[in-house]
């Protein structure tokens, strides 16, 4: 009966990983985010280029930095956080300059893109999204170190207590 | 395509949500009732597919049919990805994954109209 809601999930859903745990739903989000704006610039692209060119170019940029962030998210490691780290701070960078340019000069921007405005078209969530991940590989970093310091991660159990803040 | 249909959906979208969400609360996977509910909003979403089919078929054409085709065909696979993700997803978060496809569903049913109402007719 119970089972109707599923079965008791596996430990260690703090895992420090994204390609588990709570860093899926950030794979899953960033990976809806990189098919949008990729199908959403390549119609665009294709169909009506020279009505905003600027727009529709950034819409193609931005579903390639999507894209690398969900690799990046999705492939963990050492090197995909990397990738996943840049990504996030080009995406960030991108949704506040493009947002800001979006509102001082109209003109330039006829037709909307993903990060018009801060991402008003898609309920802000591109604006949240670099934050959150950013926050996540943060985490993933804090307890990549701490791993290396004490040993092997506690496997399976709760997650580690907050370090009391030094200095 | 019709707004009582979108309305259906969205409904069905949350509840899909709700149930993802609970499972990760309870800190569980996913189970039957997401199957059920899942399988629920699919079939909503075929209905829709089936019903503008048939009105693209009577001559209906929405002004950006392309992008509107798109959303048409991407929208009734979403769920899916979201139930074959979170089936092989061992810790609580599989309610989430399938929650966020849910919600994603729900988005795209709505701008989904929007696309077929610029029709103007």
């Amino acid at each position: 009966m119970p089972d109707r809601l599923g079965a008791p999930a596996a430990g260690g859903d703090d895992a420090g990983t994204t390609a588990r745990g709570p860093g899926r739903v950030l794979v899953a989000v960033y990976g809806t985010f990189a098919l949008a704006a990729g199908a959403r610039a390549a119609v665009q692209l294709a169909t009506q280029f020279d009505e905003a060119p600027v727009a529709y170019l950034l819409s193609a940029f931005s579903a390639a930095v999507y894209l690398v962030a969900t690799v990046g998210l999705a492939r963990g490691g050492r090197s995909g956080r990397r990738t996943a780290v840049v990504a996030c701070v080009v995406e960030l960078v991108g949704v506040l300059v493009v947002g800001t340019l979006s509102l001082a000069d109209r003109a330039a921007f006829p037709d909307a893109t993903v990060w018009s405005v801060y991402g008003q078209g898609y309920g802000f969530v591109p604006l949240a999204l670099p934050v959150l991940g950013l926050l996540w590989l943060r985490h993933l970093a804090e307890l990549d170190r701490e791993a290396a310091k004490g040993g092997p991660p506690p496997a399976g159990s709760a997650p580690p207590a907050d370090p009391a803040p030094t200095g | 395509m019709t707004t009582p249909l979108v309305v259906l959906a969205t409904v069905a979208a949350l509840v899909v949500a709700a149930l993802g969400g609970l499972s990760t609360a309870l800190r569980r996977r996913t189970g039957l009732a997401h199957l059920a509910a899942a399988g629920v909003l699919e079939l909503v979403l075929l209905v829709q597919l089936v019903v503008v089919l048939v009105q693209l078929a009577g001559g209906v054409r929405p002004p950006e049919t392309a992008t509107f085709l798109a959303y048409l065909l991407s929208v009734v696979l979403v769920p899916v990805a979201g139930v074959l993700w979170s089936r092989t997803e061992p810790t609580r978060w599989a309610g989430t994954v399938l929650a966020v496809a849910a919600l994603v569903v729900a988005v795209m049913v709505w701008r989904l109209l929007q696309l077929w109402e610029a029709t103007g007719a």
